[in-house]
């Protein structure tokens, strides 16, 4: 178990994928987000922010995240702010929403609850 | 009916009151059954009335006994005393009631082939009549009631033959009835005795030690009650004396053994004789007082206080394992199981574990099944007490029975545990090393959120926790180890009472406490989340220095409702 070597987006089925629905990059994570590789989920948020006025983070699959997790969102969130481009959280799974609330960022972000309601926000 | 009528009324009247006569005594012998379940109250006065009704010279009443199936008479009114008789099924016009399942009228007794004259030959008594008509119940024939000779001298009819066919109804009801009770008051007279050879064993078990102690031991009885025991006991020497057995057998025999040899072995190792010698004594012992060829496995021995040096000797008992790092050894027993042979040395053992621990198991363990019905054997329990082995004693105990539990368990199953105790007075639950590097953080949350689980927190509560110890080992990884990923991380779960206590240690250098300030949460932004969650989700928390030169302890403290775990 210890020896294994753990694979940030394979292995325990951790992952980022990406693709554009209504003029929204939408951003999909799943599996647990921790610190082995949050820094990437911060790189893939900023890019996609670099590139496109509005971008989504889908997190219906993700089963567990931690502060570093949260702050690549709230990161993300901060830059958009700052370049005038739209960001929200799509789908958010139960796991991240308990996190959201008890770190009390639940009002702060851009929530839409299906990614089909994309366009509308 | 029979009764002699000097003006005899007429005949659709006489029949009308035969028919109230024949229904008020069907009610009032039903009654007189329903009084008691104790037939040997009830049947042979219901068997006088019968006679009496009937106004027969005399009726017997015959029971099937189901494992002979012999006709035997059990109750008798009458001239001639047939109790005792003993029919075979066909034997006699009682036999062949319930041979045939059919009433039987005999009117001239001196010619009627069927009749068995044994009973009149010896008593001089003179058979003239006879009816007979079976007893049963669904599941089959239960016997014969019988009546000889018409008081007014006639022979019995068909009438009468109709009116006894009648009668027998509500009585093999009664007798079915009081059967069954029997039967259940016998049920519960022997679950009164499991139960209480149950409590006696749980009372031979030792009570769990407080605090500080190297010994310890799980019964998982397959059965209501066990043959397997342990026990433990404190010298005055300092020394700790265990025993560990199992009785061949089961049922309540086995458990009365087992009682006589747990007090048995307990007796002849408080003198603080070597483990042979001790085996050998209670060999001795039992030998002269069993005969019944059953026989006691056990394993026994003495442990210091520190769980360290080991002295024991095994009798008829699977191997003792030794798990020290990795490694397992393997201690065979000296000699053959007590109880058969007298006079017999047994050879012992004497181990250090150096950090090991020893586990001896009854063979229940290694009998386990799988699915498959596949033994366990022993590169199963191997297999098993590794995957365990980071766990604290008690949890890993838990955890082996759990384990155990899941597959089959064809034997009773028994496990006794040495090591070296850990210096602290609460319960640890789970100890869990890691590097200090993020992609073992999932391997950590995963223990830990097993644990919690065992320990029936609730998914919110558990989820949150788990999120608090990562917060925890991340900020050890990135600030007290500057995310070099040298140097490791160990967690230890306790519990004291209701409090559950989370400890992450480091050999990083000592990081100044006023660096963990949490921020105020909602606040939007990137850093000092980690450290508001922690504060958060825990009662308390704090951070102190692990030793005078380097090293942190990080201490996480959060009551939780005790559901009696």
């Amino acid at each position: 178990m210890r020896g294994v070597a753990i694979d940030k987006t394979g292995v325990h089925m951790s992952g980022i994928a990406s693709e554009t629905i209504d003029g929204y990059v939408l951003i999909r994570l799943s599996g647990e987000v921790d610190l082995s590789w949050s820094q990437q989920v911060r790189h893939a948020v900023l890019a996609a922010l670099e590139s496109h006025p509005a971008v989504g983070v889908e997190l219906s699959e993700v089963s567990y995240i931690d502060s570093s997790g949260i702050a690549a969102l709230v990161e993300g969130f901060q830059n958009a702010r700052a370049r005038g481009s739209r960001f929200a959280l799509v789908a958010v799974s139960d796991a991240v929403r308990a996190v959201l609330e008890l770190a009390r960022l639940d009002r702060v972000f851009l929530i839409i609850s299906d990614p089909a309601s994309l366009g509308e926000a | 009916m029979k009764l002699a009528h000097s003006v005899a009324p007429p005949a659709a009247a006489r029949h009308a009151a035969d028919a109230v006569r024949t229904l008020a005594f069907l009610a009032d012998l039903s009654q007189a059954f329903a009084v008691s379940l104790d037939l040997r109250k009830t049947l042979p006065e219901a068997i006088t009335r019968v006679a009496d009704f009937m106004q027969a010279e005399g009726a017997s009443l015959f029971l099937l006994e189901p494992a002979t199936r012999v006709l035997e008479c059990r109750i008798c009114v009458g001239p001639v005393d047939m109790t005792g008789v003993r029919l075979s099924i066909g034997q006699g016009v009682v036999g062949l009631a319930v041979a045939e399942n059919a009433t039987q009228i005999v009117t001239d007794a001196a010619t009627d082939p069927r009749v068995w004259r044994a009973g009149d030959e010896a008593s001089g008594f003179v058979t003239k009549s006879l009816l007979c008509a079976p007893l049963g119940t669904a599941a089959g024939p239960i016997g014969v009631i019988e009546l000889v000779n018409r008081r007014d001298g006639h022979s019995f009819d068909a009438e009468d033959a109709e009116m006894l066919r009648l009668i027998a109804a509500p009585t093999s009801l009664a007798i079915n009835n009081a059967r069954m009770a029997n039967e259940l008051v016998e049920q519960q007279r022997m679950k009164r005795e499991f139960d209480l050879a149950r409590k006696l064993q749980k009372s031979l078990l030792p009570k769990r030690r407080r605090g500080v102690f190297p010994v310890l031991g799980v019964n998982l009885p397959a059965h209501e009650i066990s043959g397997d025991f342990y026990d433990y006991f404190e010298l005055p020497d300092g020394r700790i004396g265990f025993v560990v057995g199992d009785i061949s057998g089961k049922g309540l025999d086995a458990a009365l053994l087992m009682i006589r040899a747990a007090s048995l072995l307990r007796w002849a190792g408080k003198d603080g004789i070597a483990p042979g010698a001790w085996l050998a004594r209670a060999n001795d012992e039992l030998c002269e007082t069993t005969h019944d060829g059953r026989f006691v496995c056990a394993l026994v021995g003495y442990s210091d206080r520190d769980g360290n040096a080991l002295q024991f000797a095994g009798a008829g008992f699977p191997p003792a394992l030794v798990y020290r790092r990795g490694a397992f050894s393997e201690y065979a027993s000296g000699g053959p199981p007590l109880g058969i042979m007298a006079g017999i040395a047994f050879e012992q053992h004497e181990v250090e574990l150096n950090g090991g621990s020893l586990y001896a198991f009854s063979d229940g363990a290694t009998d386990v099944r799988d699915a498959d019905g596949k033994r366990l054997g022993n590169d199963g329990v191997r297999e098993l007490i590794k995957r365990h082995a980071t766990m604290a004693p008690d949890a890993r105990l838990r955890a082996l029975l759990s384990d155990l539990k899941h597959l089959k368990l064809v034997d009773d199953t028994t496990l006794l545990l040495i090591e070296k105790p850990r210096a602290h007075d609460a319960q640890v639950l789970l100890e869990h090393h890691m590097p200090a590097r993020a992609e073992y953080l999932r391997d950590m949350r995963n223990a830990l959120r097993k644990l919690l689980d065992q320990l029936g927190i609730e998914p919110a509560l558990r989820d949150r926790l788990v999120l608090a110890v990562d917060e925890a080992c991340t900020n050890i990884i990135r600030h007290a180890y500057g995310g070099q990923g040298a140097g490791g991380i160990g967690l230890r779960v306790s519990r004291a009472d209701d409090v559950l206590s989370f400890e992450l240690t480091d050999d990083a250098p000592c990081i100044d406490p006023d660096r963990m300030r949490p921020k105020p949460l909602g606040e939007c932004r990137a850093g000092g989340l980690g450290v508001a969650l922690i504060d958060t989700v825990m009662d308390t928390w704090h951070v102190e220095p692990a030793s005078a030169r380097c090293g942190n302890r990080l201490v996480l403290r959060k009551r939780i409702e005790d559901k009696g775990f």
